[in-house]
């Protein structure tokens, strides 16, 4: 079964068209990707992200019970707080990352797309074989996620809301009325660029707010935005896509992601981290900027002289830079920034160099 | 978005187009390929003298998103290709039946030029 948003409606008569994603037959694009890339960056845009999941964490052991399915101390993060993380298993290999909201008492996560039911169920038993007193609600079908991001993404959304937005801290969340509807707003999002997520519950009601930002953001120049850029903002800020750069079992400190665990808590997949630490000659996430034409792809072999050294998880031309742009693992000796690797494309090496992410620095287009 | 289908053209259901000129062919891709493509953003050629059979792969034009690969129409040998797709492969959105065609083969065999769509029965494929 595919899986459409409340919004598909709308998004039918904005011309999208549409693709299947994690179930999900969601807009791939509406104009064309490289058009919709360069609003976020230079104006804003409004994306539909409802493929996301939403997870509620409640009870008195809420708290914990995301300490030691997470790789952060929840205990840390305050209330009205958002904070990026991974779930692991017992190897120490990502199953989902993450970001929860601490709304209060409550605790909303956003799994990835396809990942409620993983996420849930996973959740629960940890819940249950630690004595844990935590209820875990799968509610992704009860919220339409907006997301509206670009340099205008904070004037374009103060028009529709009494709350001053200038008061909602980067990673804050709070309850906001947007357009007269009772939202989760977090200052969060994909894009590398000043932006907001969104949370609207009941879904009948997110077709009014996504018309009202809509209308907010004309004179900015606002357009909805597809997956497809949604992809390529995020890949020349270097941010992970779970189903590309975790695919096969990958640990955060693979991903390096080491800034993201609080190692001072006890978690499951800490003592396989430790290990693989201590260790320390694995593969790493490394950023390749290509010198030659043509352009990376998902698994494509990354060489030097002759011999492999690692894999493309995503690449993409770079709509910002205009060459070919990769992230994936590679050999742990073969990464100082600055090395010249070889990309394998169709059986042909593309030159390319190993540089420290981002690919595209925040404020890009405002040096243009 | 209505696709043009220039009338004197000869196609594939695989929305690659042909100009025949004696035993020429100059290959290219549909006005409605490049509309589903959107911004094609980078285009492998083959080499000139390069032998080709009908239904093989004889280039790949990527956009921001998808690699798509472009058969030959009829068999024979590359004498030419379009060199100014190197620097502005965006060409072939902007005029996918004049100055983005692709390469010019020299047909080995005039019979498969029958199999080929007239521009009628292209729309209704």
């Amino acid at each position: 079964m595919v899986l459409r948003s409340p919004l598909y409606d709308t998004q039918v008569k904005l011309g999208a068209t549409f693709t299947e994603f994690a179930g999900f037959e969601m807009p791939i694009q509406y104009t064309s990707i490289r058009d919709e890339h360069m609003v976020v960056r230079k104006k804003v845009g409004l994306f539909d992200v409802t493929h996301m999941s939403n997870v509620w964490i409640t009870g008195p052991d809420a708290t914990k019970l995301i300490s030691l399915t997470t790789v952060e101390d929840a205990a840390r993060v305050e209330d009205g707080k958002s904070q990026y993380t991974e779930i692991l298993r017992e190897n120490g290999t990502i199953i989902d990352d993450t970001i929860f909201m601490h709304l209060g008492e409550k605790y909303m996560m956003i799994p990835n797309a396809g990942m409620n039911q993983i996420i849930t169920t996973w959740l629960t038993e940890q819940a249950k074989k630690h004595h844990l007193k935590a209820k875990i609600q799968d509610v992704s079908r009860d919220y339409v996620i907006l997301a509206i991001q670009g340099p205008l993404a904070k004037e374009t959304l103060q028009k529709l809301t009494d709350t001053d937005l200038g008061n909602v801290k980067f990673f804050g969340c709070q309850y906001v009325k947007i357009a007269g509807v009772d939202c989760i707003l977090s200052h969060t999002g994909y894009t590398g660029e000043l932006g907001y997520e969104l949370q609207i519950t009941p879904p009948s009601k997110a077709a009014g707010v996504f018309d009202a930002i809509m209308n907010a953001g004309k004179d900015s120049g606002i357009q909805p935005i597809g997956l497809g850029a949604r992809d390529t903002l995020r890949l020349e800020k270097a941010f992970m896509l779970a189903g590309n750069e975790f695919e096969g079992g990958r640990t955060p400190l693979e991903a390096t992601l080491g800034w993201t665990i609080f190692w001072d808590h006890e978690f499951i997949g800490k003592h396989a981290l430790l290990k693989q630490k201590e260790q320390g000659t694995f593969q790493r996430m490394t950023c390749l900027q290509c010198t030659d034409k043509g352009i990376p792809r998902h698994k494509c072999d990354i060489q030097q002289e002759g011999a492999s050294v690692g894999i493309v998880t995503s690449g993409t031309l770079s709509p910002c830079l205009n060459i070919g742009i990769a992230m994936g693992y590679v050999a742990h000796d073969k990464r100082e920034p600055g090395s010249i690797l070889d990309i394998i494309v169709r059986d042909k090496p593309i030159k390319a160099t190993v540089i420290k992410p981002p690919f595209v620095p925040k404020d890009w287009a405002t040096k243009q | 978005m209505t696709d043009e289908i220039r009338e004197g053209l000869k196609y594939t259901k695989t929305h690659e187009w042909v100009k025949l000129a004696g035993t020429k062919a100059k290959i290219g891709i549909t006005d409605h390929a490049q509309h589903e493509l959107t911004d094609i953003v980078f285009v492998e050629l083959p080499t000139v003298g390069k032998e080709i059979k009908k239904g093989e792969e004889l280039c790949v034009v990527e956009s921001v998103k998808s690699v798509s690969e472009v058969y030959a129409p009829v068999s024979g040998k590359i004498t030419a290709i379009n060199k100014k797709l190197d620097d502005s492969p965006e060409t072939i959105n902007s005029s996918p039946y004049d100055d983005g065609w692709l390469v010019e083969i020299e047909i080995k065999d005039k019979t498969e030029v029958n199999t080929l769509l007239d521009p009628a029965e292209y729309k209704k494929a």
